[in-house]
């Protein structure tokens, strides 16, 4: 394939705007158009708490879908303010199901020869992968080494720890809706909370963006 | 507030504001994958969903046409069906015992078929008798 061909390809990619979504359609009900915007509203910060999580491009994207699926299938007719944090629950679960899975491929793994993921054979794209924003170069390496530290500073926390500062601090949920979301008491969120600021403070120390 | 909190404060805007930057840095394939995956979620609303009692309408008429099916092969004899192996074990014993048995031996050797043609006549009359 051309350079032009790839750069056609990407151009004509229906790249969709965070809550984009086509509602002409006349079938279309106020309920599914309500769960359509909350979907929207959430799927970018459940795909970097996922991301967060798992370390795996693809594994975030599936455990998202599959939140997504399941709180539709099972969850629609409940009042939309139960959404959020039944979404996260789900998601959570999701991603504790793909460590498990994880795991135990490793541990199969480790008894083969050799073994190389498919995945991490994709070819890079680098314009596909290019952030849109035009940043000075020292200052996006700046944020580049920040973001990097802080995603693998994030990466080692517990996962109880890390589900409670995402949910705070990305999410920006009230210590009420994380409680129910992780499906604990207010005052261990709080707990979660606290030690995972304070492991990422003796991590990251006082770094600046 | 002690200022170690407030310094706490200060480090969750800082972390907040990555958190945020790194959001908006999420690149246009992973946004139109995360799309596609919103409408195919939705699109699970417009299929006609099978009722929850439905499911279970038929578990009782199952229930007992399994009961009725499981006795039926238990219990029921089926036309040549095998003995038992208890009464197949008898029967080879009664046989063995017969053929050790050194009397009914020299009756067949002595040519004394007299009383068994007897015994067969006796067998059929009183068949006949009770017909």
């Amino acid at each position: 394939m051309s350079a032009f061909a790839t750069l056609a390809s990407v151009y004509n990619t229906p790249v969709a705007m965070h809550g984009d979504v086509d509602i002409t359609d006349s079938n279309t009900t106020t309920g599914s158009r309500a769960l359509n915007q909350f979907l929207a509203s959430v799927e970018l910060k459940a795909f970097k708490i996922a991301q967060s999580a798992l370390r795996h491009e693809h594994d975030a994207l599936d455990a998202v879908q599959d939140a997504m699926l399941q709180l539709t299938r099972a969850y629609a007719d409940r009042p939309a303010e139960e959404w959020r944090p039944l979404f996260y629950r789900i998601l959570e679960n999701r991603i504790r199901d793909m460590q498990r899975r994880r795991t135990v491929r490793a541990r199969i793994m480790a008894w083969l020869p050799t073994h190389r993921d498919e995945e991490d054979e994709e070819a890079f794209d680098p314009i596909t992968q290019a952030p849109s924003e035009e940043l000075t170069p020292p200052r996006r390496l700046e944020i580049d080494e920040a973001m990097t530290a802080l995603e693998k500073a994030l990466h080692d926390l517990p996962n109880r720890q890390r589900q409670a500062f995402l949910l705070r601090n990305l999410e920006g949920m009230d210590v009420a809706q994380v409680a129910s979301a992780m499906g604990c008491s207010e005052g261990s969120v709080k707990t979660h909370h606290f030690r995972a600021l304070k492991a990422l403070r003796a991590r990251l120390g006082e770094f600046s963006t | 507030m002690t200022l170690e909190n407030q310094e706490l404060d200060d480090f969750e805007k800082r972390t907040r504001a990555l958190l945020e930057e790194s959001v908006t840095r999420i690149d246009g394939r992973i946004r139109s994958r995360l799309n596609q995956a919103r409408h195919a979620a939705l699109a699970e609303l417009e299929r006609p969903r099978k009722p929850f009692w439905r499911s279970f309408a038929l578990a009782p008429a199952a229930g007992v046409l399994a009961v009725v099916v499981l006795a039926v092969v238990l219990w029921v004899p089926r036309p040549g069906q095998l003995l038992p192996v208890t009464e197949v074990a008898s029967n080879a014993v009664e046989d063995l015992d017969l053929m050790a048995d050194g009397e009914t031996f020299d009756l067949i050797q002595q040519g004394d078929g007299g009383f068994y043609e007897w015994a067969v006549a006796q067998a059929d009359a009183g068949q006949e008798a009770t017909s």
